[in-house]
């Protein structure tokens, strides 16, 4: 059978199991898999009854049938699986396929829940293994509203299935999933990542549906399936708004859309299935227009590649002390900081390597990713040449990501265009090989001709081939700038391939670097170059693009331009030039506090400028805070100017290898089942711009990975914070874990249901109302 | 009348007489968040029985126990589950606000806390023009008075508002995405005495440390 189940033809799906069932009696909640064993009859009647209505493939129920949801009932995936598509398959008697259902977790995935990617792939993989074993026909992944949950559960099926796969996900009337998901987005990513039809149910009445899947018939290949409630629930009396034959009236149309799978969700039944079978009796799957082009995504963001877009550099560690020792340290923060800073400058796409020595590329790259995922929107680049570091990246990221690079060596096309396929990225294609990088624009062009071919021999579309002509030091190889630009013209024009040159290498070695630059890189977009590669906190960088998205018409009316020049403030209007470092910290200005440190430091030793001046300005308005005269706000906002000190003198201790301008070391902690953070993330933006050193555990921490880490790490004291009186037990308990270490460090616990009695009671050494009562705690005990 | 939703803000930050430039950022995270997100909400209706142990919402597995239950809905007959929440993509930007600045993290947290609760007021709204000539209670929640937190499991239940809205509760009975809440309002033919002595009655409102965290006490 396989995909071409869906091809070239309409099939029709069945309607709801849920809604059904209550219609005969069942009350709403409770585990309705349970049915499958106690009460096959009552589904068996279902099953009949959509497939004597016209349904030819009916879904077994087995919607929540995983590991998580059965676990208090005590019975097993498999044999609650089994007992669902047995029942189906009997039922319908060779009338209908029967499909395994595959629906929501029922927890949120990372980052907004605490349930693992890996985790959701092994409960998926179990039910997906158990539908396959029991003999369903086909898998339908549907109701999804996270598209990292439902990338898992495809991933499970494709690697632990033969049977065609289709995927429908659950839309608002905006467009967009609960979590933010556009339909582009849905539809290229599971593309990408080898579905066989997609769509959507649930959420819409068939009336709504109509932009939502016109989007994705043109962000895609595969067939597309509606199965739509039955129009929205009456807040009184929970009835559904459409009969059935309004129901098929409204769904009919889709087809023209180029909907080709059709059904029915909550509210619908074997009526409204028979009446959709006649309202499409003799039709034909329609026309389909797929839009095509360059694509990458997040969920919540996509790119298209009509036009220049600029990918960020500065998430690499080469030749960057600070950044390198970042990695080493396992500060990720960092890393996320330097990329959200491109975010805010204007950057497309963000190119991320963090390649350097003393690195486990393969562990680290998946979790840097996981780590920007959790808060910039843009698509990423995985910049690597590791296949099991790109892999286990492309694996965890969730939406349409690009892979740089491949070369011209057939060993490297070999170890990596598989993997670019198997998750549906894109991928960039350097014009060198194995002998190195050739001289001419000809020779770079063979080379780009070749990674194509071997690219769409892999199943690489063409739009995700992008080529990398390579710029060089132009003070060494003052010959190459030009041929450079020719390749760049020629893979444009004659190959109609997207092209990426990092832009910033030519002026290496330069006075005024920022000129060259600027230039080199005009007259490669006008070359033909589409996705420069280079810094977007350079503001003349972005200002030259900006200025050559109006020249080529692609900023249209100049309503960006415009948009980026009006308004802004004239240079060197700032409040220099009186401001002192006191009062930079206290105002909160954070590039102006940074300057100063960096003049301060010309003359002034590092450790000297942040116990002499650093600290006491942070008292002096720590100290307003405690009287009632600065906000909230601006004691952060003075901690942010204080953090820009530390970075510069970090840096120039750095610079100067070796130092650390650090104190005391203490972790922090939100306690187990408490995923609000926010508390704990303000007291450990205090006390590092005291000057400690402190180990940020997360939310949600186990008492165990408390005390392990406390005595791992040999450190003298521990803050933890809980926001609700369901966690304080969890609170309490890693007290207790820290209480039995050999060397247990002295413990402060804060948070909005924690006081001072329970503090003591439950054997903390100290209670901190907040913020700036952490402060005192650290330098009492950590000096 | 209630107070706008950036004064709202304001307070849970603990600074309802900010400086103008607090008041005026404050101002424009507020309009910068509703430009990306708004409330969202569903809401049912039920019939309510009275049975000795509490009471129970008429076709669900849903019992009310205890004195604020019993006090709130003494003189209605129906009552409503709400649920309103910001969605995950409010998680996602306070992230980022967090790894960017926490000083706009914390003002993007208050606005967060004020708008959820301005849906709440929406959602009301809503459900009593589909009530004329009726009154509504004032809105509780699992956790207020003894109404237990226990409750916050089946009330999402009832609602399937994981399917309909996308909200969770977690093991530990917090709501998930983070500015979610959930209620019960009453529905009754005479105006309802008993009042939620909640935030907006209390006189601790402007220096709570609880509402500065964008939470309820239980009284």
């Amino acid at each position: 059978m396989g995909a071409d189940l869906f091809q070239d033809r309409i099939l029709l799906l069945d309607g709801a199991m849920g809604t059904v069932l209550q219609q005969r009696g069942l009350p709403p909640g409770g585990v309705p898999e349970l049915l499958n064993l106690t009460d096959p009859a009552l589904l068996a009647s279902v099953y009949r009854e959509y497939a004597e209505a016209g349904s030819q493939v009916v879904y077994a129920n087995t919607f929540g049938a995983n590991a998580r949801k059965l676990a208090p009932t005590g019975r097993t995936v498999s044999e609650v699986v089994a007992a669902a598509v047995q029942t189906a398959r009997e039922a319908v008697a060779g009338r209908a396929l029967v499909a395994l259902d595959v629906g929501p977790l029922g927890e949120l995935l990372e980052p907004m829940g605490r349930l693992t990617f890996e985790e959701a792939y092994e409960l998926f993989r179990e039910m997906m293994a158990a539908g396959a074993a029991a003999g369903a026909d086909l898998i339908a992944i549907e109701t999804m509203t996270d598209l990292y949950e439902a990338r898992a559960a495809l991933l499970a099926a494709k690697e632990h299935t033969d049977l065609p796969v289709l995927v429908t996900m659950s839309f608002e009337e905006g467009g967009r999933t609960f979590t933010g998901c556009t339909a582009a987005a849905m539809a290229r990513t599971l593309e990408g990542l080898g579905a066989d039809a997609i769509g959507v149910n649930c959420s819409l009445g068939p009336d709504q549906l109509a932009p939502l899947l016109r989007e994705i018939c043109e962000n895609t290949r595969l067939p597309v399936a509606a199965k739509p409630n039955a129009g929205l629930p009456d807040p009184v009396d929970g009835h559904y708004s459409m009969g059935p034959e309004a129901f098929a009236a409204a769904l009919a149309p889709c087809l023209e859309l180029g909907v080709t799978i059709f059904g029915g969700c909550c509210g619908t039944s074997p009526a409204y299935i028979r009446r959709l079978k006649a309202a499409l009796e003799g039709a034909r799957p329609a026309q389909r227009r797929y839009r095509g082009g360059g694509f990458v995504c997040t969920p919540s963001v996509s790119v298209n590649l009509e036009g220049v877009r600029v990918i960020g550099e500065r998430v690499n560690p080469t030749g960057k002390k600070r950044f390198q020792q970042a990695l080493l340290e396992d500060d990720l923060d960092y890393v996320l900081d330097v990329a959200a800073a491109q975010e805010e400058a204007g950057a497309d796409i963000l190119d991320v390597n963090v390649g350097c020595p003393g690195v486990d590329e393969a562990a680290l790259l998946p979790r840097v990713v996981k780590k920007l995922q959790s808060a910039v929107s843009l698509p990423l680049q995985l910049d690597s040449s590791n296949p099991a570091a790109l892999e286990a990246a492309l694996r965890v990221y969730n939406g349409k990501a690009a892979v740089n690079s491949v070369n011209g060596e057939p060993a490297v096309l070999g170890r990596i265009l598989p993997v670019v396929k198997k998750y549906g990225a894109a991928v960039v294609g350097l014009t060198m090989d194995q002998e190195g990088i050739p001289r001419t624009a000809e020779r770079r062009v063979e080379i780009a001709r070749r990674i194509l071919e071997a690219a769409l021999a892999c199943g690489i579309p063409k739009e995700d081939v992008w080529i990398d002509c390579l710029a060089l030091t132009v003070s060494a190889q003052q010959s190459q700038a030009a041929e450079t630009l020719k390749a760049v013209r020629t893979v444009r024009r004659e190959l109609g391939l997207y092209t990426v040159l990092g832009v910033s290498n030519i002026s290496f070695g330069l006075p005024n670097r920022p000129l060259v630059t600027e230039n080199f890189l005009i007259q490669a977009l006008a070359a033909g170059l589409t996705m420069p590669i280079l810094n977007p906190n350079q503001r003349e960088m972005m200002d030259a693009v900006a200025a050559f998205r109006v020249l080529s018409g692609e900023d249209a009316q100049c309503r960006d331009y415009v948009a980026r020049f009006s308004g802004a403030p004239a240079a060197g209007a700032s409040s220099a030039g009186t401001l002192t470092l006191e009062e930079a910290v206290a105002r909160g200005l954070r590039a102006d506090a940074a300057r100063l440190a960096r003049e301060a430091l010309e003359t002034e030793d590092g450790l000297a400028l942040v116990e002499r001046r650093l600290i006491p300005a942070l008292d002096a308005v720590g100290d307003g805070y405690e009287r009632g005269t600065v906000f909230l706000p601006q004691l952060l906002g003075a901690a942010q100017a204080a953090q820009a000190v530390f970075e510069t003198v970090r840096e120039a201790l750095a610079a100067r290898g070796g130092g650390t301008v650090k104190k005391g070391k203490l972790i922090l902690a939100t306690v187990r089942g408490d995923i609000h953070d926010i508390g704990k993330n303000i007291v450990r933006t205090l006390l590092e711009n005291y000057g400690y050193q402190v180990i940020d555990l997360g939310r949600d921490v186990p008492p165990e990975t408390v005390a392990r880490t406390a005595a791992e790490q040999n450190v003298g004291l521990v803050g933890l914070s809980a926001l609700m009186t369901t966690t304080l037990p969890a609170m309490e308990e890693t007290v207790r874990c820290l209480r039995a270490l050999d060397v247990p460090p002295a413990v402060f616990v804060g948070g909005a249901v924690v006081t001072p009695e329970y503090a003591a009671k439950i054997g903390a050494d100290g209670y901190a109302k907040d913020a700036r009562a952490s402060v005192e705690i650290a330098r009492r005990v950590l000096g | 009348m209630k107070p706008d939703v950036t004064a709202e803000a304001l307070r849970y930050l603990g600074a309802a007489d900010a400086p103008e430039p607090l008041r005026r950022q404050t101002e424009e995270e507020m309009e910068a968040l509703r430009s990306q997100l708004r409330p969202r909400y569903i809401y049912r209706v039920w019939d309510l029985e009275r049975r000795p142990c509490g009471v129970h919402l008429a076709g669900t597995d849903l019992t009310l126990e205890g004195e604020t239950a019993a006090r709130m809905l003494e003189s209605c007959d129906r009552a409503a589950l709400l649920a309103c929440t910001l969605g995950t993509r409010f998680d996602q930007l306070l992230t980022a606000a967090q790894a960017r600045s926490m000083a706009r993290a914390v003002i993007l947290d208050a606005c967060g806390s004020a708008l959820v609760e301005q849906g709440c007021d929406e959602a009301e709204e809503a459900l009593s023009a589909y009530f004329p000539g009726r009154y509504l209670t004032d809105r509780f929640s699992p956790g207020y008075g003894d109404l237990s937190l226990e409750l916050q499991r089946g009330l999402c239940a009832a609602l399937d508002s994981q399917r309909r809205l996308g909200l969770h509760v977690t093991e530990s009975l917090l709501l998930n995405p983070v500015k979610s809440v959930t209620a019960v309002i009453g529905i009754s033919d005479r105006p309802q005495m008993a009042r939620i002595r909640g935030c907006a009655y209390c006189q601790m409102r402007d220096r709570c440390v609880l509402r500065r965290g964008g939470k309820h006490c239980g009284s």
